[in-house]
């Protein structure tokens, strides 16, 4: 049977992940210029919403109601920015230093939409409170 | 056999149900949002909350042994999850339209509202019925 609970859970999901996001994200703007920082990604998987022992063996029935987890901070593939500065500590033999390959124009704008998804969120668990709340409203 | 609840309250209180699981559903997809791969589900119930209101009034199948099938009443209404077909994928293989769950969110909100209001003036004309009439109300 379906509850309230599972989709604050299922949401309070979404907001931990959207925060993680968020602070990667931070971390490749505040590392945009250090040289040898690569550029960091959220990997985000479905996860089925599962509290307890009972709850996961009804799991094996119900997996309609899918919470998000964030599984993995991968290191972004893309070549690094090879810069030509041949006075800096950190320049190889040639005289090029690795620069992040972090594009801020690119993590601007996915940090609008981490913000949008964060706040679309917190919407459903007002939405799933409101309702609940109505809900009690029956008893009085 | 007329019992104390008659089938608006049993629908009403099915309907709740069906709505809550409806927004498990939507919170779902929107805290999958930004999932690769991940596919909007959608929710229909409304066709077979019809169906069984109207079964309840005009035809009704006779039962005279335990094993029969009756008439399916509207407490029996189950929730139809599919994957939307409606969803348009993104790059990553994401069909999760933002706004759009946004909407059903709060459609989903106005009518369990509406839903239960419904339930409160039912069971307060109960009430009204069996306090005679009267009672401290």
């Amino acid at each position: 049977m379906a509850d309230f609970f599972s989709s604050m859970r299922v949401s309070a999901s979404g907001l931990d992940a959207q925060m993680k996001r968020m602070n990667t994200i931070s971390s490749n703007i505040a590392n945009a210029e250090t040289p040898g920082y690569k550029r960091k990604d959220t990997e985000f998987t479905a996860t089925a919403d599962r509290e307890s022992f009972g709850e996961i063996l009804k799991d094996k029935v119900d997996q309609n109601t899918q919470g998000v987890l964030v599984t993995d901070v991968r290191d972004d593939t893309h070549p690094q920015r090879m810069v030509y500065r041949p006075d800096d500590p950190h320049a190889n033999e040639e005289g090029y230093v690795e620069m992040p390959n972090v594009n801020p124009v690119k993590e601007m704008a996915d940090m609008i939409s981490t913000q949008r998804s964060y706040e679309a969120n917190a919407s459903a668990i007002a939405a799933a409170t409101q309702m609940a709340n109505k809900a009690l409203e029956l008893g009085r | 056999m007329i019992g104390l609840f008659d089938p608006t309250i049993r629908a009403l209180n099915q309907n709740l149900n069906l709505r809550e699981e409806n927004q498990n559903i939507i919170s779902s997809n929107i805290a999958n949002a930004d999932t690769p791969g991940y596919k909007s589900k959608a929710v229909s119930f409304e066709n077979a909350m019809r169906d069984a209101m109207n079964t309840e009034e005009n035809v009704k199948l006779e039962v005279s042994a335990p094993e029969h099938i009756g008439s399916k009443g509207p407490e029996n209404v189950t929730a139809d999850v599919y994957d939307d077909p409606n969803g348009v994928e993104s790059l990553d293989g994401n069909t999760v339209d933002r706004a759009g769950e946004m909407a059903k969110m709060k459609e989903n909100e106005i009518l369990y509202n509406a839903s239960v209001e419904s339930l409160r003036k039912k069971i307060g004309m109960l009430e009204y019925g069996v306090s005679e009439g009267g009672g401290n109300k």
